[in-house]
């Protein structure tokens, strides 16, 4: 690998955490929603993240100079729902009642949501230093010969 | 080695392609910050640079990686530190700078020689 598959990694990185900050956003505009497609209230989605396999047939590693290859990308390996049961409001008057007047509402905390999308926006700025970083080293290697 | 490859040239190149090596480690720790179970990795760079010094040319440059130890693990299993990760960060950028003013600073020299000090 050299410093444009260093690049890679960290879009990579940049690409999970939008990803995870969709999904939270996702949660939050859902928080009230009671009718879904698949029926039922909303559920709230969880990403998952994995390690991405050193990729294979890029640029950069055709490039390589290096043995083994240790640094690792990362991607949203899935999406789960949340499996805890909904939270039930007492509204007869609602279509989405049912016989005994109670709603179902997604059991979505916006703090905890804030909070995870706090985690997503700290990693991606973070990240978008080190491809800046990567960025100058490239053009400083570009520089070498004038 | 040719003609036109100083001692000094072949060392820079060695300590380059180590920082390079550290500042992918590093990318991939920060792109790993929140991945369940990642530990952090990183290189002994003092060893590996006396190392590099007797690998032969064309020889794959394969720094031993080991894991960081002493740091905050959290529940998920991951351990990777921000103010580690971004001074290290730091750290790597000025000393590829400097290794490359070095590179710099030599192709200069040689070149004032071609052009009889002109």
């Amino acid at each position: 690998m050299n410093l444009f598959g260093v690049l890679d990694i960290n879009s990579s990185a940049l690409t999970a955490e939008r990803e995870r900050a969709e999904v939270v956003a996702s949660n939050m505009a859902n928080a009230e929603t009671t009718r879904t497609p698949g029926g039922g209230p909303y559920k709230k989605q969880l990403v998952v993240f994995g390690t991405e396999e050193p990729g294979r047939g890029k640029f950069a590693l055709t490039l390589s100079r290096f043995g083994d290859i240790h640094a690792r990308g990362v991607k949203v390996e899935r999406v789960v729902q949340d499996q805890a049961p909904p939270l039930r409001r007492y509204e007869p008057g609602h279509p989405d009642a049912d016989a005994d007047g109670y709603v179902a509402y997604p059991d979505i905390n916006p703090a905890e949501e804030m909070v995870n999308l706090m985690g997503a926006a700290q990693a991606y700025q973070l990240n978008v230093a080190a491809v800046q970083a990567t960025k100058a080293m490239i053009s400083e290697t570009l520089q070498i010969l004038t | 080695m040719n003609w036109i490859e100083t001692p000094t040239m072949e060392r820079v190149e060695h300590y380059l392609d180590l920082v390079t090596f550290r500042h992918e480690l590093i990318s991939s720790n920060l792109a790993n910050v929140d991945t369940p179970g990642y530990r952090t990795q990183d290189i002994d760079f003092e060893n590996e640079i006396r190392r590099a010094e007797q690998r032969l040319e064309g020889d794959p440059v394969s720094p031993h990686v080991r894991e960081v130890r002493g740091l905050i693990e959290r529940p998920d299993g991951n351990n990777v530190s921000l103010d580690r990760e971004t001074l290290a960060l730091a750290q790597v950028q000025l000393q590829y700078r400097a290794g490359v003013e070095l590179l710099r600073n030599e192709i200069h020299t040689l070149q004032s020689a071609i052009n009889e000090g002109k």
